[in-house]
């Protein structure tokens, strides 16, 4: 990797000052960039993908690594928490199942041991032209997107184009799903953005980035608020390998049930299927108060998937989906369909 | 073998390897007697169950591979490659890489000139290493790089993340040329030539074998007939250590390679050539090895590249290969396409076969085993083709050629078997002569409950569907005399086994101690070993499953003549009697009713001890195994996920020499071929020219949690008292078994590898056929 300037600053606004003050960089993977457990970061920085001249470690603020509860049933989850710990949490498993499930699909135990939450949230994509280093794509600020007429097999069915990436994080199915939103910070101070617009497409963001965050903004915590299906939530992922994979497609569902198997409401979010975490209210609507059946479950996983348009090699992501729209749905309710 | 008269000799054919290419030479051996193994039962320590006397260091790392040597003022080296599939290098500036503080030195980037020689040193490099190449010494055009992966230059720095940035301060200009990575584009008319070898086009004939016309009028008699094209990608080796040396010249007249190798003797000359010393002033070390699975002959152009630096720096050089280098420059398996078609007639019998197969070597040969590979086809012609692509050339890897056509034939017994509603298991032993087989299928077929298989394949309700499928394999694994081993027995009592051959998995610390042990009644940790040490006895390279078959009948000739030698001195102690007659066993030596503890015994030998030569003896080894592989796994019909759940691998050997490390090697090859079969392959952007999975995150190699119930059994009814290796054999029918049990699992028949669960759910989308 390039040489870079390390600093560690004791608090975020300290922080967000020495990202903005960094030297200007000629190419925006030059830029600046916060690290914390650095399992995406360096992976890039290794490859020469990014490049960046400072290096803002945050693994020295204090009270970013907490759980805790909101005061309104709800969590604050702190953005250094690793995903280690985030999975053996009591509270989330209790209240926000669907959140451990998601943090234990996660790469490794060593991975999950030093990779945080707020890294998830903002880690770069997957996809192989994107990670290799002699392949100047579209979001490498080249012309092309590679994956367009390429090898797509792992690429977006769902709100692709001009860009064909998906989001690789496991975490922002469920935290759109549950309605979180997070607090950032920045050198000109703080806000708070809900987490469904958080992400951007390519064909409406900075095609360079994956979020709204501009490059002295850090994500500090991440605020769930109880609700009414945070309980019976769920996350489903399938794997090509289940030992060490990111989602060839991944589901986040959560239903909160009335008398007689009615749906309440449901939410449901897809994952690895899209540049973003792909909410389909369409089918959210169509399940509200429904009695659920096997052909409700069909008939949500239908309309999920509505819209597709499949790349050449992923047309087999549509029946997979479905496939775990169905099984997600009936087991955050509980059900055996 | 009976009583001859001594120094009679006789001719015999052995597998000699060169650069990991197997090919028969007839030599002449010593047929005078000498030891016998005696039955395979009757061994105390042979034919047991030992644990690798060398696991202790393994497992707490204290085991010093090549990646891990140190040394005083040692440089470390990265490689600069090509980003482009067929490019020529019109111009080299390494002087903003030579400013960089820690650059030591750079080799290949100074002018034109030196690139043309470096490129010309890739070239030789891959012709040492040739295996199935041929078209590798493509490399050798000049300022023409042929694969993207290319090395076209080398630094070396203080640490390697300024060898990291050294590297890509190094510009190079390049004319890209048009290129092809597609075995269907390659065959294109007007498609951009490969090789620059005149001989060698794009398609090129390697073979045509049987009756073109008996075979196609044969088709006439058949009831059923198959026709089908079968597909396996390029693979990778995956060694957990890269290739690599460590190259310590420090000016002078001598140098020391440290050296991930699987022919330690194959290092000395290659290195002494490249930093212009005698041979015989390089010494390779090959302490402990992580893997070569064919693919780590000779000192390649990573090690061409290492002394050139250290010759550069007369500093000690580190230059192991990235990841990504491994798989970009490295070697691989050759993929391979297959069409046929065959015939059957309703009693079961294979009539007719003609294939056309086509090995996809990148700019090697490939390789692949003929078809209808070991059935009997009454009439059969297969015509068999290299295709070159602008990729590495590939490298013998574990059974060369046997995997890819395995899956092929198989998958076809299997489609032949289905379609003529004969058992898929009866079908094979109508058409295998050799009757080992038919025993081994006999004995996995009970093993695994072959009656529990799906009877309908894709019947079943649920998702989920179970399935199970068989197939068979076969190997040589016959020795050759090149092994030299020298057993020291000390005044102490200790004793020590010498020989410079490397360990590349084979157990070869823990085999030459057992095989010593027995012979002097001793345990196996009363005797060391000395190994991976070029200045020690010669040894063959181990490849083509060869290791086992050489080294024993050396280790065992030298330890018997140790026990001859030890009983000539000892036996007047023992009332004169004949050293022949002397007994060695649980630490004692006895004769004539007098016993002897063996430190009481050694005190009589002469204050240097004894060091007694031992050579290969043809009968203590023999050629020729036979394997058979049962799969269960269970597929998810909704979503195309497989899981492997039980492997029972039924394999002869011969003699065991470890019961243990026999049965990981049985283990690791159902392991390998569950990674062939359901998760590995190279991925190649066409238009780019590029490998898109060059690392272990998106060539994914199965892990701990795809691994099945493994039954790896060793079929005890093979008495030959002889060793035969089976390192390759392991690999081999494993691959078809589980191909065919995703078939009787969920009825669609996948031929093209791997089996993911996109071609498994597009099948099913598509009425269970894909391709």
């Amino acid at each position: 990797m390039k040489a870079f300037e390390w600093v560690s600053p004791a608090s975020v606004g300290e922080a967000a000052n020495l990202l903005k003050s960094a030297p200007a960089a000629k190419d925006v993977d030059d830029a600046a960039r916060p690290i914390a457990g650095g399992q995406d970061l360096l992976t890039t920085m290794k490859d020469y993908i990014t490049r960046p001249a400072r290096v803002v470690n945050l693994k020295g603020i204090r009270g970013l690594d907490r759980i805790e509860p909101d005061g309104r049933k709800g969590l604050r989850i702190g953005a250094l928490v690793t995903l280690a710990e985030l999975e053996e949490s009591a509270e989330v498993r209790r209240d926000f199942p669907a959140l451990a499930e998601a943090a234990h699909s996660i790469a490794t135990p060593q991975i999950r041991n030093l990779g945080t939450v707020g890294g998830n949230l903002c880690q770069r994509p997957r996809c192989w032209y994107y990670r290799l280093e002699e392949a100047v794509c579209l979001k490498k600020g080249g012309s092309e997107c590679f994956a367009a007429t390429g090898e797509n097999k792992y690429n977006a069915i769902l709100g692709g184009g001009p860009s064909y990436i998906v989001h690789p994080s496991d975490l922002a199915p469920v935290l759109v799903a549950l309605g979180a939103s997070v607090a950032v910070t920045g050198a000109d101070g703080k806000r708070t953005i809900p987490l469904e617009k958080f992400f951007t497409l390519p064909s409406e963001g900075n095609i360079r980035r994956e979020n709204v965050l501009r490059n002295d903004e850090i994500i500090t915590e991440i605020d769930v608020p109880a609700s009414g299906f945070a309980a019976h939530s769920t996350y489903l992922k399938f794997k090509e390998r289940d030992s060490l994979d990111f989602a060839l497609a991944s589901v986040a569902a959560a239903v909160e049930l009335g008398p007689e198997k009615t749906v309440k409401q449901a939410r449901i979010v897809l994952g690895g299927v899209a540049p973003i975490p792909w909410r389909v209210p369409k089918a959210e609507g169509y399940l509200a108060g429904k009695t659920l059946s096997a052909d409700a479950l069909a008939g949500a996983a239908r309309l999920a998937l509505e819209g597709a348009e499949p790349l050449g090699k992923n047309a087999y992501k549509v029946p997979l989906t479905e496939t775990l729209v169905r099984r997600a749905l009936a087991k955050a309710s509980g059900l055996s369909v | 073998m009976q009583q001859q008269t001594p120094a009679k000799k006789k001719k015999v054919k052995v597998p000699r390897v060169v650069g990991g290419v197997e090919t028969m030479v007839e030599i002449e051996v010593d047929d005078e007697g000498g030891p016998e193994w005696g039955p395979n039962d009757k061994h105390t320590l042979l034919n047991h169950r030992l644990t690798r006397v060398d696991a202790p260091v393994k497992v707490s790392g204290a085991a010093l591979y090549t990646h891990d040597r140190r040394l005083p003022g040692m440089l470390y080296g990265r490689v600069v490659r090509s980003p482009h599939a067929h490019a020529r290098v019109l111009r080299v500036d390494a002087s903003a890489a030579r400013r960089i503080p820690g650059v030591r030195a750079v080799v290949g980037a100074t002018d034109e000139e030196v690139v043309e020689g470096s490129n010309k040193a890739a070239g030789e490099a891959a012709k040492k290493n040739r295996t199935e190449a041929g078209g590798a010494e493509a490399a050798a055009g000049g300022k023409v790089v042929l694969f993207a992966g290319q090395p076209v230059a080398a630094v070396a720095a203080d640490t390697p993340e300024v060898a990291e940035d050294a590297v890509r301060a190094i510009r190079v200009e390049y004319e890209v040329l048009p290129h092809v990575v597609r075995a269907e584009d390659s065959m294109k008319e007007g498609a951009p030539k490969v090789t620059p070898d005149p001989n060698e086009q794009n398609v090129e004939e390697r073979e045509k074998r049987g009756d073109a016309a008996k075979t196609e009028a044969a088709f006439a008699q058949c009831d059923v007939i198959v026709e089908a094209e079968y597909r396996t990608p390029i693979l990778h080796h995956s060694c957990l250590e890269t290739h690599g040396n460590v190259v310590e010249y420090r000016g002078g007249d001598a140098a020391t390679v440290y050296a991930s190798t699987q022919g330690t003797f194959t290092i000395p000359s290659d290195a002494a050539q490249e930093l212009g010393l005698k041979e015989s002033a390089v010494t390779a070390i090959v302490e402990h090895m992580g893997g070569g699975f064919g693919s780590k002959f000779g000192i390649g152009i990573e090690g061409m590249l290492a002394c050139q630096l250290s010759k550069q720096a007369k500093a000690p050089v580190h230059l192991m290969l990235t990841r990504k280098d491994e798989f970009l420059l490295a070697g691989n398996r050759s993929g391979s396409w297959q069409k046929f078609k065959a015939g059957a007639t309703r009693d079961g019998r294979l009539v007719a076969l003609r294939a056309t197969q086509y090995r996809l070597g990148g700019l090697g040969r490939g390789s692949q085993a003929g078809q209808p590979y070991i059935y009997t086809a009454a009439n059969f012609y297969r015509e068999v083709f290299s295709v070159h692509t602008h990729e590495d050339a590939s490298r013998a890897m574990r059974a060369p050629g046997h995997p890819q056509a395995n899956f092929a034939m198989e998958s076809l017994m299997d489609e032949l078997a289905y379609k003529l509603g004969i058992d898929p298991l009866e079908f094979r032993k109508k058409n295998l002569k050799d009757t080992a087989y038919h025993r081994q299928l006999d004995r996995g077929a009970r093993e695994i409950g072959w009656e529990r298989r799906n009877r309908t394949p894709g019947g079943g309700a649920g998702a989920l569907k179970r399935g199970m499928g068989c197939a068979v394999g076969t190997w040589g694994g016959g020795g050759n005399n090149q092994c030299k081993v020298d057993v020291t027995v000390a005044r102490d009592g200790s004793v020590t086994v010498a020989v410079g051959s490397q360990d590349l998995g084979t157990g070869t610390r823990t085999l030459t101690r057992a095989i010593v042990a027995e012979e002097l009644g001793l345990g196996i940790n009363e005797v060391a070993e000395r190994i991976g040490d070029s200045r020690l006895g010669n040894a063959n390279s181990s490849g083509g499953s060869t290791t086992s078959a050489s080294l024993s009948p050396s280790v065992k000739d030298a330890a018997t003549n140790a026990r001859l030698a030890v009983a000539a001195k000892v036996a007047p102690l023992l009332g004169g009697a004949k050293p022949e007659e002397v007994k060695f066993a649980a630490g004692q030596v006895s004769a004539g009713g007098k016993t002897l503890a063996w430190k009481q015994a050694c005190a009589a030998l002469p204050s240097a001890g004894i060091t007694a030569h031992g050579e290969w003896k043809s009968n203590l080894q023999a050629s020729g195994v036979h394997g058979a592989c049962f799969a269960e796994v269970e597929v998810d019909t909704e979503t195309g996920h497989v899981r492997a759940v039980k492997m029972v691998q039924v394999q002869d050997v011969g003699l065991p020499l470890n019961r243990l490390a026999v049965e990981s090697q049985i283990n690791g090859g159902m392991i390998q071929s569950l990674g062939m079969v359901l998760y590995e392959g190279r991925v190649m952007d066409a238009q780019l020219g590029l490998q898109l999975n060059p690392g272990f995150g998106d060539y994914k190699l199965p892990g701990s949690l795809e691994i099945p119930e493994l039954v790896p059994l060793i079929d005890d009814e093979d008495k030959r008292e002889a060793v035969i290796g089976v390192g390759e054999a392991a690999i081999i029918p494993s691959v078809g078994a589980l191909a065919n049990a995703v078939f009787n699992a969920c009825g669609v028949r996948v031929r093209e590898l791997p089996i993911t669960p996109d071609k498994i759910l597009m099948g099913l989308t598509k009425g269970g056929q894909t391709a």
